[in-house]
């Protein structure tokens, strides 16, 4: 059932999108209706307005679902499931042709002969002003001079096309035929072609690891497939094509006969050891832009019109065979499109860092699959199960291990028969060790678990110990100024910075990342609590001590009421910012928890990964506010309403 | 209301637009990527702009914390060529489809250490007493590749043992606080650390018999080899140059330690065990038919990935730019 859905799940996003643009349509409608028909009789600024609303959520998820799939390409992979293939078929023509394209104004505005005359005549320039008077003699400072202007003069003698090879100009004719004749290929169109069996059975789009499958597995992508392979013998063709003119021989001759000479006078000339560096040093760099120049990759720029106007044809034909699927991918795969790397087609743009919501929910239930060996969990652990859980553990955590060591007597020895009998003391340290069998209970288990755990521990010590402090800094001067500096001076520090100290102070163990969550828990809980017990009206305060309450009395029953909005929201605002200080906490020494996923799938920019963890921890966040919110309507319902 | 409504639609389409964004590929610089503390030779070129001077065009270097950051940075097209890139981010770089290659190795050094928390009397001999302990590894990264090497060399069961994810200074606290029995470390200064209370668990030379060793690579965009393949085959040149050129001389040795923000001690210890292997070796030892690169890349592959396919990796090493 489940691999059938993985298995369709470009289906089932066709099915989901339509759902939610009708949802997004009928919520729009409904929400506009309601608003026309109590806009009269409702005052601006009045909290009652904001009640109910349910369509607008509606609306809002399924805007915010919509989007998702569109930038994700989830709603293009939903109604052409085959485009990422075929994308990838043009993206290996494009990936081939690019070494023609790179040396051409189609691809880079220059040809690239323009630009390395540009490039190396600057340099030449520059070396020629940089030659060192001192290190040279004035007879060789003329030498280098003229050898500088025979490099030169290579580049000259290869602008000029009436040098030109007629080997090169028949290669550069050979290449344009060819190109061509590729082009008349992709006009033909595919109606002959078919995909290979093999091709057929490869998995489906984002099924698997390897998002795009390689072969064609349409007639237009076999038609594209094929053209990329002939097209990439022409690319090795041109890349090849070198421009010698017979002029530059003599010149090449003469250069390295001459660079080799200066090479030798200073071997053999007893220069100081700072001179021979600098001579060595500027005929290097003479040498290095003589042996760019004399490999004939510069051609005079009219004699590869041809292959740039082939090319350009080339490109006509690819968009003519695309046909619908140049719009296609315009209008819904918004982005770079399909690249092709070495090894595989990736998807580029906002898909690359962005998953489709249907895989993200693949890639959840994965985790969520508590058979570890059959695939399920995250290195090893499951995302949420149960485990039996021995007592004796919880024992040998509470029971330190001293007190088997101040019980008087020894620990036992083994005897002359080698054999070993416990007595009390022994026992009594396996006792506090855990080494003992008390049964067993059943504990939740898992990443998500782990750090829910930890964050709930956070938030109730922190409730726990601030809310009391809290309220009795509100009502007390002692309290009040003894703590103020403080809360203060520790509440304002991110808490990152707490990070190193924890690790060396708690070690590894959950303690260290609960006590960092429960600093963010406490500081905020304090200040909530302060805040809602100072604000009470003091004519209630009076109205009861009048009564004859107590003190007691008052605080239980006048000042906590009156300070639990201020709380309640207190809690709501802790909660959030301990999920959000999790994935700090669990860097620290990581095991287990949602923050370990997601900083494990970093480091190997696994996204989908790093969006389930994201979408966890805000449904999370997103299920404790909600729950939170009913506790606050239960509790305070007269909330705003005095 | 009307009104506004269409100006939302608006801007949200001409914001939709604007999302799709056209890169441009002129070669008026090179942005190179480079680690601080990560003391090579070529940083005497790279300081006397010989790189600039070489290729022609302005040289941007960039330094980087993580591999994995160098190879968000080249996805993004802010990075040409990466200097140094660690293995393992390479590899699941590729693993991912990133269109990258290498070009060159870089540095070859010995692979990073694991130590064992002095008093436990555990070393290679009777390592297998290791399992059921803790141990701090940064996974993911090539001290985690030595890790599970070491492990398998020594045949102790790596789903026995705790591994708890650690950065190396975090780690080597941790070693230091008794909380984990081992800690594997990268860098200079928490190796440092960790060596005080700890002992390597395999010796230098038990780490060449059993073929266990690390090296960095020199990383390019496909995009930028195949645009500009003359400044990618100066870049190698230059380095082979001020690599062949270094003598390890004291003002070498301070030239190298100032751009690389290190001490003179600290960069002579660390460059002690780094080697910078020629062009020829490379060609002939790394990147000939199943050379090392090829065969560690694949080994690597399928530490952190079951279903990794190590003739795919293979595929994007080039050594033709070395030639």
């Amino acid at each position: 059932m489940v691999e059938w859905f993985s298995d369709n799940r470009a289906n089932l996003a066709a099915v989901i999108v339509l759902f939610l643009v009708a949802m997004l349509i009928w919520s729009f409608y409904v929400g506009r209706k309601q608003a026309a028909l109590t806009a009269k009789d409702e005052v601006f600024g009045d909290p009652q307005r904001t009640r109910g609303g349910w369509y607008w959520s509606v609306c809002g998820v399924a805007t915010l679902l919509l989007v998702w799939f569109y930038f994700s390409w989830g709603m293009g992979r939903a109604y052409f499931p085959n485009a990422a293939n075929e994308m990838c078929q043009v993206a290996k023509l494009e990936e081939v042709v690019s070494p023609i394209k790179a040396a051409l104004p189609i691809g880079s505005r220059y040809y690239k002969s323009t630009l390395l005359v540009a490039r190396n005549s600057t340099q030449l320039d520059a070396v020629q002003g940089e030659l060192p008077v001192d290190a040279f003699t004035a007879d060789e400072q003329a030498e280098l001079n003229e050898l500088i202007g025979k490099v030169r003069s290579l580049m000259v003698n290869a602008s000029d096309p009436k040098n030109l090879s007629r080997e090169a100009t028949g290669k550069l004719d050979q290449l344009v035929f060819k190109l061509n004749a590729l082009s008349t290929e992709l006009r033909a169109g595919s109606a002959n072609l078919s995909p290979t069996a093999k091709a057929l059975a490869q998995p489906k789009w984002g099924t698997t690891h390897i998002e795009i499958s390689i072969l064609p597995i349409t007639a237009r992508g076999v038609l594209f497939d094929n053209v990329a392979t002939k097209a990439k013998e022409v690319a090795t063709l041109f890349v090849k094509i070198r421009n010698h003119p017979p002029a530059n021989v003599s010149v090449i001759t003469d250069v390295k006969a001459r660079i080799s000479a200066f090479k030798a006078v200073n071997e053999i000339g007893k220069f100081d050891e700072r001179k021979t560096r600098t001579r060595a040093a500027y005929i290097k760099s003479v040498e290095r832009i003589f042996r760019r120049l004399d490999d004939g990759t510069i051609f005079p720029a009219n004699s590869l019109d041809g292959v740039n106007s082939a090319i350009a044809g080339l490109d006509a034909a690819r968009d003519h065979a695309r046909g619908n699927l140049g719009t296609i991918q315009s209008i819904l795969f918004p982005g770079q499109g399909v690249v092709k790397s070495r090894t595989q087609c990736t998807e580029q743009g906002s898909a690359r860092w962005l998953p489709k919501p249907t895989d993200v929910v693949a890639t959840f239930l994965r985790l969520s699959n508590p058979d570890i060996d059959g695939g399920g969990g995250y290195k090893g652990i499951p995302l949420l199960w149960w485990k039996w859980l021995p007592v004796a553990d919880t024992v040998g955590f509470l029971v330190p291990d001293w007190i088997a060591d101040i019980w008087p007597g020894e620990y036992a020895k083994h005897g002359s028969d080698a054999t070993i009998t416990p007595n009390f003391k022994d026992k009594l340290l396996n006792f506090a060790r855990g080494k003992v069998y008390l049964g067993v209970i059943p504990v939740l288990d898992g990443h998500l678990w782990d750090s829910v755990f930890r964050v709930l521990v956070a938030l109730g010590l922190g409730i726990f110990l601030g809310v009391p402090l809290g309220l009795f800094m509100g009502v007390s001067r002692f309290f009040k100024s003894f703590f103020d500096p403080l809360i203060e001076l520790y509440r304002p520090v991110p808490p990152l910075a707490w990070a190193p100290l924890i690790l060396t102070i708690f070690g590894i163990t959950d303690d260290g990342k609960i006590f960092l969550l429960f600093m963010v828990a406490f500081a905020i809980m304090v200040i909530s609590a302060r805040t809602g017990s100072s604000g009470t009206q003091l004519s209630k305060i009076r109205a009861s001590h009048s009564l004859g309450a107590s003190d007691r009395q008052i605080m239980w029953n006048v000042i906590l009421p009156n300070a639990l909005p201020e709380i309640l929201t207190g809690i709501r605002i802790a909660i959030g910012v301990c999920w959000g200080t999790l994935v700090a906490a669990e860097i620290l020494a990581g095991t287990t928890g949602v923050g370990f996923i997601e900083n494990i799938a970093r480091t190997v920019s696994d996204y989908e990964l790093i969006w389930v963890t994201i979408l966890i921890m805000g449904l999370l966040g997103l299920m404790f506010d909600l729950i939170m919110r009913w506790v606050i309507e239960k509790t305070i319902p007269w909330r705003g309403k005095g | 209301m009307r009104k506004s409504f269409k100006k939302t639609i608006l801007a949200s389409a001409s914001a939709a637009i604007l999302a799709v964004s056209f890169a441009a590929n002129a070669a008026d610089k090179v942005n190179a990527a480079f680690f601080l503390e990560w003391a090579t030779p070529n940083q005497i070129a790279k300081v006397d702009k010989t790189y600039d001077k070489a290729m022609g065009v302005p040289v941007n270097w960039t330094d980087f914390k993580t591999g994995v950051a160098m190879t968000e940075a080249m996805l993004s097209g802010d990075i040409d060529i990466s200097y140094s890139q660690g293995l393992a981010p390479f590899v699941t770089a590729i693993q991912q489809g990133a269109p990258l290659k290498m070009i060159g190795i870089a540095v070859v050094y010995e692979a990073n250490n694991c130590f064992v928390k002095n008093g436990l009397g555990i070393n290679s001999s009777n390592a297998s007493e290791l399992e059921g302990k803790t141990v701090a590894v940064p996974l993911n990264t090539m001290a985690d590749y030595a890790f599970r090497r070491y492990m398998a060399a020594l045949k102790v069961d790596v789903s026995t043992l705790k591994i708890v994810d650690q950065a190396p200074a975090d780690g080597a606290q941790s070693l230091a606080d008794g909380l984990v029995q081992m800690a594997c470390i990268f860098g200079g200064a928490s190796a440092k650390a960790a060596g005080e209370v700890g002992t390597p668990i395999m010796t230098k030379q038990q780490k060449i018999d059993n073929g266990i060793g690390s090296f960095d690579v020199i990383s390019v965009t496909e995009k930028f080899a195949t645009e500009n393949p003359e400044l990618v085959r100066t870049f190698l040149e230059v380095t082979e140059e001020s690599n062949m050129a270094w003598k390890a001389t004291d003002a070498q040795i301070a030239k190298v330690a100032k751009d690389a923000g290190m001490k003179i001690e600290t960069t002579k210890a660390q460059m002690a065990d780094f080697m910078f292997p020629s062009s020829k070796d490379q060609l002939e030892q790394y990147f000939s038919k199943g050379g090392i690169a090829a065969s560690a890349a694949a080994s690597l592959g399928l530490v952190f990935s079951g279903d990794s396919d190590g003739s795919k990796i293979a595929k994007t090493l080039d050594g033709s730019f070395l030639k």
